[in-house]
């Protein structure tokens, strides 16, 4: 039988959601979404993580932890029963930019658990007790990620590629450092200065057969914190740098490729992500194609883009056998050259546009599909409608516009190399391919 | 507290073809998508002496060619359309799923129904694929920290000619081994359409999905399916079998497995809502004595993983803070299975994890591709895809008195296993 012909997709856009202004200074978003089941109620809060004092940095992360160890209303562990008692599930993190608190709750159960969501956000009672066991949990957390290749790679990487006097250069949760400085005391005062209604915004997902709003008015509206409007950072690249953590006998070198780059209100963020993907995004990637499916130097090679509110990540990452690791950079420096005949060609946009604009349907199916999304975008301050602006612009950019941009932000001599691994085998292989590495060593890994 | 239950039922239409390959449609126009799944009927349980891991070697070979389809083209072109798609091996089946946007239906089957027919296993293939599977294991078992603790727990709890007695990841030196004829074996014996399920959720008519799995499957020829003998249902460890592992980890662990019944049976159920009281979230007892009281674990769960082959695997583990030893992590969770099986749950508890079994379980129905594979699960291993709209009235009508019993004839901490891995100082 022959391959079947392919129709254009049906037109899709991601649905607007019904905004409602509270008298607080709150921002509701209520997205429908008929047939699900579950209902998600994502709070995002905007708070850059470069307020946080310098001695205490991660006091975000443990103020968010704390926020469901109990509240006025039900104080210690009767808040978490009350909440799983309808089924009902709180998540949350923090990144550079913001604080997210997300309920996710059965339709039938919404208007018992969105009080209780309320109650963590309003009325935390953030104990001593609390405090101290997340503080402890925060600490063997961070031991954790730094004996783990992918976390330590990660860590390092964002540390190499930023400037150090900016927050954005360490992980969003603090340092081993900073972490253990935090007080009880702090986490209170973090609350009193950034939890108010005028930096929240609440995105709603599900099937509303009955109107939500009522129920969320009654639980937020009485809400009246104020707090202190503010700036973000705008961080700075650092200067390429070549390290090697060791990793005394490790099989695999976890490798990162790559620098500081841009975000999505950068005029060439379509560009950006055409270009990557044709390098290092889909499974016939350039990269992927030679480094695994040729080579067999790895389970997989990506290169992804990690937009924040201003800059953002941009880096090739793979874990490659020790024996291979050194040879494996080497071609990837290559095939990520897109100078003379690297030019990127107008089939492989094609391919690329037709992924990231026809996969979005999918990813937004569900409730969290929709609220995990609105809340990437108000993470960074974007509006909602970003998404389908971003698709039209998609379809314009040329193929010279993506290799331009890929040969702005990927000039091969101007990015960080990070390699985790074992510094025994891999210091000589890399030295013998030109990269003189700075090796780090440290007990902890 | 009286709570209104939410009520899910997905409509199901079957059929099973002429070449006996069984075809569900779950209509869904909520989004123009449709999810392809595919069972087959074969995991590594279906692997022999010195050939472990060839059923997950041989799903990587699905993806490097066929009679129309070039090496690699299989998902490139489902990219290429705004889909989606992957396969994964477990115990029990290999799955292969694509999603994609309505228009590209047809060829997400074609390219099913074409390596099914004329998969080409080549040397240069298989040697290269290989190589991907040994840095899958490497990345994934061998170069994280407990990444090896599946591969202790599944040898100490089943004896290691059992089918489930060693994990799908396989053994460096079997992969090394595995031959083109072994591949080519692989497939004339467990690849055929009367050992497979075909599942279609989205936007699709079910009589029209019907007929267009007939157009593109129909014309395979059907097979014998093979006959896999029946393995019998282990009874509970005895002599706790115990492992330590000293290795390069951040801090000290747990990990303990009980031998439980086939995912098929009432007392599975029963077990999974009884390790959900003892290791699922905030208000569990693991978490509340091991993290929040006695503060000696970062963390502290149980699970079940459900096998259909007669036995069953049950977990609890802990993660210690520094400076805290193996051992008292195990005698804590020890502690509390005891105490949990001699005064049984509480019916508040009961209650609790029925609840949040509800929201994991409408999660899980909430994305196409998942629900397809839902159905393409319970329409191979338990013969019918409806016993997905059944689920949470089986899950409801579990009684209080059910989970106690079932804890007491199944949990004994005298039928637990233990892999304690100690933190290697430098």
């Amino acid at each position: 039988m022959n391959r079947p012909a392919i129709t254009p997709p049906q037109p899709w856009t991601f649905p607007t959601p019904t905004t409602t202004h509270f008298d607080n200074g709150m921002t509701v978003l209520k997205f429908d979404r008929p047939g699900q089941h579950l209902i998600d109620a994502t709070l995002v809060l905007d708070l850059p993580l470069h307020t946080e004092r310098a001695s205490i940095e991660g006091v975000s992360a443990i103020l968010q932890r704390c926020l469901d160890e109990g509240t006025r209303s039900h104080p210690r562990t009767d808040f978490a029963e009350q909440l799983e008692n309808r089924g009902a599930v709180l998540n949350g993190g923090v990144s550079h930019s913001a604080t997210h608190v997300s309920l996710e709750v059965p339709t039938t159960r919404f208007a018992e658990a969105l009080p209780l969501f309320a109650e963590a956000v309003l009325e935390p009672t953030l104990e001593a007790a609390d405090v101290r066991r997340h503080v402890e949990l925060r600490l063997a957390e961070i031991g954790q990620h730094r004996a783990h290749p992918t976390h330590r790679g990660a860590e390092a990487f964002r540390a190499a590629v930023i400037d150090d006097d900016f927050r954005a250069a360490r992980s969003s949760g603090g340092t081993a450092a900073s972490v253990r400085r935090i007080s009880t005391d702090d986490v209170h005062a973090h609350y009193a200065a950034h939890y108010g209604p005028e930096r929240a915004t609440l995105v709603l997902a599900g099937d509303f057969t009955d109107d939500p709003l009522p129920v969320v008015r009654d639980a937020f509206e009485g809400w009246s914190r104020t707090v202190t409007t503010l700036s973000s950072e705008r961080p700075l690249a650092a200067p390429p740098q070549v390290l090697l953590i060791d990793r005394p006998a490790a099989v695999q070198a976890d490798v990162r490729l790559g620098g500081f780059g841009i975000d999505r209100t950068d005029p060439r963020w379509p560009a950006l992500r055409l270009g990557a993907f044709v390098l290092g995004g889909g499974f016939l990637s350039r990269l992927n194609r030679v480094l695994r499916e040729e080579r067999g130097y790895t389970y997989g090679v990506q290169l992804s883009n990690t937009p924040a509110r201003h800059g953002g990540l941009l880096a090739m990452h793979a874990s490659f056998r020790t024996e291979v690791a050194a040879a494996a950079i080497a071609e990837a420096r290559e095939l990520i050259r897109v100078d003379g005949d690297g030019a990127l060609t107008e089939a492989e946009l094609t391919d690329a546009r037709n992924f990231l604009v026809g996969i979005m349907p999918l990813r937004c199916a569900t409730a969290a599909g929709v609220a995990d999304q609105a809340a990437a975008l108000i993470d960074v301050g974007l509006d909602t409608g970003f998404v389908n602006r971003h698709a039209a612009a998609l379809e314009l950019v040329t193929p010279e516009q993506a290799t331009a941009a890929i040969a702005e932000l990927l000039q091969p001599d101007r990015l960080s190399l990070v390699v985790v691994g074992d510094a025994a085998v891999l210091a000589d292989q890399l030295a013998a391919q030109g990269l003189d590495a700075t090796v780090i060593s440290d007990p902890s890994v | 507290m009286a709570l209104m239950a939410p009520v899910v039922h997905y409509p199901l239409h079957q059929a099973t073809l002429d070449n006996g390959l069984r075809v569900i449609v779950n209509p869904d126009p909520s989004v123009p998508v449709v999810a392809v799944n595919l069972w087959y009927d074969v995991g590594s349980r279906d692997e022999r002496p010195g050939r472990t891991g060839l059923a997950h070697l041989f799903e990587h070979l699905m993806f490097e060619g066929s009679a129309n389809v070039t090496s690699g083209e299989h998902l490139a072109t489902v990219q290429s359309v705004g889909g989606s798609a992957n396969a994964t091996t477990w115990f029990d089946r290999t799955n292969y799923f694509e999603t994609v946007p309505t228009c590209a239906l047809d060829l997400a089957l074609w390219l099913e129904a074409d390596r099914l027919a004329s998969l080409q296993v080549t040397q240069h293939n298989l040697d290269n694929q290989r190589d991907v599977v040994m840095e899958e294991k490497r990345q994934r078992y061998d170069n994280v920290p407990y990444g090896d603790v599946m591969l202790h727990l599944v040898q100490l709890t089943f004896p290691a000619d059992h089918p489930y007695g060693h994990p799908t990841i396989g053994s460096m030196d079997d992969l090394a081994a595995a031959t083109l004829d072994d591949a080519k074996a692989f497939f004339a014996t467990h690849y055929a359409p009367s050992n497979a399920v075909l599942t279609l959720v989205g936007d699709i008519d079910p009589t029209d999905g019907i007929a267009r799995a007939n157009s593109f499957f129909g014309g395979l020829a059907a097979s014998t399916r093979p006959v896999r003998e029946v393995t019998a249902p282990l009874p509970p460890l005895t002599g706790v079998p115990r492992r330590e592992v000293t290795a390069t980890v951040p801090a000290d662990a747990a990990y303990l497995s009980w031998r439980l019944p086939a995912s098929d049976t009432p007392a599975f159920d029963a077990l999974e809502l009884a390790l959900a009281a003892l290791g699922d979230g905030q208000t569990s007892r693991l978490h509340r004595r091991l993290v929040r009281n006695d503060q000696i674990a970062e963390g502290a769960g149980a699970s079940t993983t459900g096998l259909i082959g007669g036995t069953s695997l049950g977990f609890a583990s802990a993660r210690a803070l520094p400076g805290v030893a193996g051992a008292q992590l195990e005698d804590a969770i020890v502690d509390e299975f005891e105490r949990f099986i001699a005064d049984g749950p509480t019916t508040a508890e009961v209650d609790r994890v029925k609840a949040q079994y509800e929201r994991e379980w409408l999660g899980e129905l909430a994305r196409f591709d998942n629900r397809a594979d839902l159905f393409s699960s319970y329409a191979t291993l338990q013969g019918d895809p409806e016993a997905v709209n059944r689920r949470l009235d089986e899950i409801r009508a579990v009684t209080i008195d059910d989970v106690a019993a079932a804890a007491s004839d199944w949990l004994a901490t005298d039928q637990r296993a233990v892999v304690t891995y100690h933190r290697e100082r430098a």
